[in-house]
């Protein structure tokens, strides 16, 4: 059954750049001069790379902040990265670096997690709670600039904010991917290469602390790898909400094991989810493209709702 | 061996002795009176530069070093993840012994829990657990918290044997099984309000007249045995 499952998932994403509202003639895609080449390599496939990656990465982050804070409504999200990065690309909107905005949204990403690295360094051993609550006090403080910035902004401005937040994989041209790749693949490596602590934290710190685990530093060194990651990710692709926190439940739920066993499923279902979902977005027939992040929560708040009633 | 010096928090009000190589410790005291924040002051849960291991600061140790020196076994099993079961666990925590997890599995019988969620366990269960990975982690100095806590009579008795046997090197234990206490005869401490009251032999503690002082009329001796009156 797992296999079965891995299969299709797989087929579904190798499938998936084939698919869209113009077909594509299979000839074509070795003929640089035609349509469908440029479409496919410079659209389709970039896109689904795109969606590939990011799920990846908000699902995994999602898995290790939910491990790290002892907290399964953690995602990447909890602590203001995604807020930061929306406050810098709604502020180069607003202020004509319209240009830049990828570059921007890393920045804002990359402000918080220096302002929440500062912070740890100021708390005591094992206050991760706190900083879930200074992460928490951080979105809202984002999101009061964040209106201001919409006070001030006119009506197209206002708009492109607003498209921004609902999320996109649009994206050109297969480098453009290269960032996300790197930053998700870097991102994996590193969590497996603390598989063994993470387990121990996954029991609880002092546990952890008493098998010889340095929780501190190992919390820090995850911590800023998954904003980072994220930043790169939610810059963009804009923030997609709830797949953090649903993938690395229902991947879970199927397969009943610790966490860190899980790592690998759940990027590769993470990012088989954020396929699926652009997939419908692009080709439920209406002329323009439905944002993704309302088909990431339509298609999984349903699915997530009935695994936690099937499970009790 | 591990020594401690004028230690002094919000609980404890100070605190100094010194634990010497191969001596056992029983630490008794009211509910509140600082028994665990100590514990977990002695094994640098709660940093502190009071304690010393060998005339070194304890956090000046390397934390692979610190795993062979000490070991806190708490009252209760917290485990955040529901699906690490009791084999996983158990690797876990095997650091510094030659025993195989499988084979103290065997030993405790607790195989046929192998492969259950140590989250579903009963406490009973869980409690053995814990002993059974402060087994196989090995360390020095094992802290004990409330050991006999939750037990049946027949499990409280399979761990006395345990903590009597020489299975574990040295032992502190935090109880308020007064029973347990007197039959391991260890030397005791007794903490009151933060303050050691009196640190000495388990013989002198352990006088009537003594208990009386200590525990008013609420405990009797009968039989050489720790009743508790109610």
């Amino acid at each position: 059954m797992r296999y079965l499952i891995f299969i299709l998932a797989l087929s579904i994403i190798s499938l998936a750049p084939f698919f869209g509202q113009v077909p594509i003639e299979l000839s074509n895609l070795t003929n640089n001069s035609t349509m469908d080449y440029k479409l496919f390599w410079d659209i389709r496939l970039p896109r689904v790379i795109l969606a590939f990656f990011a799920g990846g990465i908000l699902s995994l982050g999602g898995l290790i902040f939910q491990s790290l804070f002892k907290n399964p409504m953690s995602t990447p999200y909890t602590l203001g990265v995604a807020s930061g990065s929306t406050l810098g690309v709604a502020f180069a909107i607003v202020f004509g670096f319209s240009s830049l905005l990828s570059l921007f949204g890393f920045l804002g990403a990359l402000m918080t997690v220096i302002v929440l690295f500062t912070l740890t360094l100021k708390l005591k051993s094992y206050e991760t709670n706190a900083l879930l609550l200074v992460g928490i006090a951080l979105a809202f403080f984002y999101n009061a600039t964040l209106m201001i910035l919409f006070y001030i902004s006119d009506e197209s401005q206002s708009f492109e904010i607003i498209r921004f937040t609902m999320g996109s994989v649009d994206v050109v041209g297969l480098e453009h991917t290269l960032p996300i790749v790197v930053a998700s693949l870097a991102l994996l490596l590193l969590s497996l290469s603390y598989k063994k602590a993470l387990k121990l934290l996954l029991t609880s710190n002092e546990y952890a602390y008493l098998k010889g685990v340095e929780v501190k530093k190992v919390n820090t060194i995850l911590l800023i790898a998954v904003s980072v990651a994220v930043g790169v990710c939610v810059s963009l692709t804009g923030p997609i909400g709830f797949v953090g926190l649903i993938i690395p439940h229902i991947v879970k739920t199927i397969q009943k094991k610790s966490a860190e066993q899980l790592m690998m499923p759940i990027f590769f279902y993470g990012g088989v989810f954020l396929v699926v979902s652009d997939l419908i977005a692009r080709n439920l027939g209406t002329n323009t493209d439905i944002p993704i992040g309302i088909v990431t929560a339509f298609l999984g708040g349903p699915f997530f709702i009935y695994l936690i009633i099937k499970r009790k | 061996m591990l020594q401690i010096k004028n230690y002094s928090d919000k609980i404890l009000k100070n605190i100094s002795f010194e634990l010497k190589p191969n001596q056992n410790l029983i630490i008794l005291g009211e509910n509140g009176a600082g028994k665990s924040t100590l514990a977990k002051v002695l094994c640098g849960i709660t940093p502190s530069s009071c304690v010393k291991f060998e005339h070194q600061n304890l956090n000046a140790f390397s934390a692979k070093e610190r795993t062979k020196l000490i070991n806190y076994v708490p009252a209760k099993l917290s485990i955040f993840d529901e699906y690490i079961t009791l084999n996983e666990y158990l690797n876990l925590s095997r650091l510094h012994s030659l025993l195989e997890a499988k084979n103290l599995l065997k030993i405790l019988e607790l195989e046929a829990l192998k492969n259950k969620s140590c989250q579903s366990m009963s406490s009973g269960e869980q409690q053995l657990t814990m002993l059974a990975s402060a087994i196989l982690h090995n360390a020095k100095i094992t802290i004990f918290d409330e050991p006999t806590a939750n037990l049946d009579p027949q499990k409280s008795r399979d761990i006395y044997s345990l903590l009597k046997s020489n299975i574990f090197q040295s032992k502190i234990i935090i109880t308020h099984d007064l029973n347990l206490a007197h039959k391991l005869a260890y030397d005791v401490m007794y903490i009151k309000n933060g303050y050691v009251d009196f640190l000495g032999s388990s013989k002198i503690f352990f006088e009537e007249g003594n208990l009386s002082d200590y525990f008013g009329t609420s405990v009797q001796k009968i039989n050489n045995t720790i009743m508790v009156n109610l």
